[in-house]
């Protein structure tokens, strides 16, 4: 009953089943972004963080990583559009796929010292609008990031599943810029 | 490979954790050793090159072979007379790196990490020091200009420590139950027409209780400011001060307005 080779009465059985696959990997997000809140808030926050020569402060260095990452998230975005064939008179070439998970993969891991640093020095803080929207997104990121990952190599899933779920995690990440180092910059200046 | 970036990602998180409790366990040490050390570095106001040499031996010997660290040490000083040569060494590299006290200066710089501003300021001997974090953390300091360092103390256990390096205030300072560590570049030249980055305050009353506001001027013109109500109680509520007017010096706070002034280590308040 539930499993009928027809095409036309086994779509929507492939789409519940389908859906069902993103389960496991949501609450994997969850329970991730869920642990960085946590840690966050239950963690001292030293308000200690490594600097790196040539930076004026810490601060810079955050700044300028997480806009590494927001550039690279860009790349992504671009690369993904190209490869669905939604950008006219664009074919994809044949490295698109590689620009795609390399720029992810640079993004990512540029992104987690940022992380690190963010909950380890100055913890999940609510004390202004700004910093709530910050800490909860930051949080949001890496569960989301964790959700897109896992589904990746999963067939069978709806069409719509994986552009959602890299749009999602652009969307927090580009959140996550303007209310850290856009603020940062345009607070204390653009340099490095 | 999915499962790869996401694991490799978190081996990097852990990394970077450890490598960051690590140099907060070191940090940390210092300061421990600098907050002891106040009650010296006062009293040894004739002597700057007093609190470097003790912090440059224990500083060189872990890091130097063990056997070299006693042989040269002790080849010089019982040798030659005992002080003076021990006491050259590190006074060469202490003009070197730190300055004596300056007669008058002010500091300005935004924390490691950002989030919170802080500004020191000295004039003829005393020195007074803010920090804030344009929200909830506001901290104000006040203390004698040693040689060598600042130690300055603020309510509720806050604390300030500072070295004068050339032309900076490098140091760590205690706010809120929260550790920041800053280094600040002395305040140079201003251009004229434009206001001069420093430490402001302004107090008020509103509604019978009095405020005391406090904005960090940074040398770029961006400013962080905090609004402390009450500020003789033990805990102050703080809260975000408004933006104050370069051009006026002046800032509008529940319908009144407050006019701020640069405050230096004689004129300034403190807490």
């Amino acid at each position: 009953m539930t499993a009928q080779p027809d095409a036309s009465s086994s779509a929507p059985d492939d789409l519940s089943l389908g859906i069902g696959k993103l389960v496991v990997p949501s609450l994997i997000g969850g329970l991730v972004a869920l642990t960085l809140g946590i840690y966050g808030r239950l963690h001292h926050p030293t308000g200690v963080v490594v600097n790196i020569a040539g930076f004026t402060s810490a601060g810079y260095v955050k700044s300028w990583l997480a806009t590494v990452a927001t550039v690279f998230a860009v790349v992504q975005v671009s690369s993904a559009l190209v490869m669905y064939g939604k950008i006219p008179r664009v074919t994809a070439p044949s490295w698109i796929g590689r620009l795609h998970q390399w720029s992810g993969r640079i993004a990512f891991l540029v992104a987690v010292p940022v992380a690190v640093d963010c909950l380890y020095g100055l913890g999940f803080q609510t004390y202004s609008t700004r910093v709530l929207i910050h800490s909860l997104l930051g949080c949001a990121f890496f569960g989301a990031f964790t959700v897109k990952m896992l589904i990746l190599p999963k067939r069978g899933l709806p069409g719509w599943t994986l552009p959602l779920a890299g749009a999602v995690v652009f969307t927090i990440l580009v959140g996550l810029w303007f209310t850290s180092a856009f603020w940062f910059f345009s607070t204390f200046g653009l340099h490095r | 490979m999915p499962l790869v970036t996401l694991l490799s990602g978190a081996a990097l998180g852990v990394g970077v954790l450890v490598a960051s409790m690590l140099s907060t366990s070191s940090t940390a040490s210092a300061s421990g050793t600098a907050a002891t050390s106040p009650a010296t570095a006062t009293t040894t106001v004739t002597l700057p090159s007093a609190s470097p040499a003790s912090a440059a031996a224990p500083a060189t010997a872990p890091t130097s072979a063990p056997a070299s660290a006693p042989t040269s040490a002790s080849a010089t000083s019982p040798g030659t007379a005992s002080n003076a040569a021990p006491g050259t060494a590190p006074a060469a590299t202490a003009s070197a790196q730190q300055a004596d006290v300056p007669p008058k200066a002010d500091y300005v710089a935004q924390v490691n990490g950002g989030g919170a501003a802080v500004a020191i300021s000295v004039d003829a001997g005393k020195a007074v020091a803010y920090i804030c974090n344009g929200h909830g953390v506001a901290a104000w300091y006040r203390g004698t200009a040693a040689a060598g360092g600042l130690h300055l103390a603020g309510k509720n256990g806050a604390r300030l420590n500072v070295e004068y390096r050339t032309g900076r205030a490098t140091g760590s300072i205690m706010a809120d139950g929260t550790k920041y560590t800053f280094s600040a570049p002395v305040v140079g030249n201003v251009r004229p027409g434009r206001r001069r980055p420093g430490l402001y305050e302004a107090t008020g009353v509103v509604d019978g209780v009095s405020v005391k506001a406090g904005w960090v001027v940074l040398p770029d013109g961006g400013q962080l400011g905090s609004v402390e109500y009450d500020p003789s109680s033990a805990v102050p509520p703080t809260a975000q001060a408004p933006a104050l007017d370069l051009t006026t010096g002046t800032a509008q706070y529940d319908g009144i307005t407050l006019v701020a002034s640069l405050i230096s280590g004689i004129t300034g308040s403190g807490f």
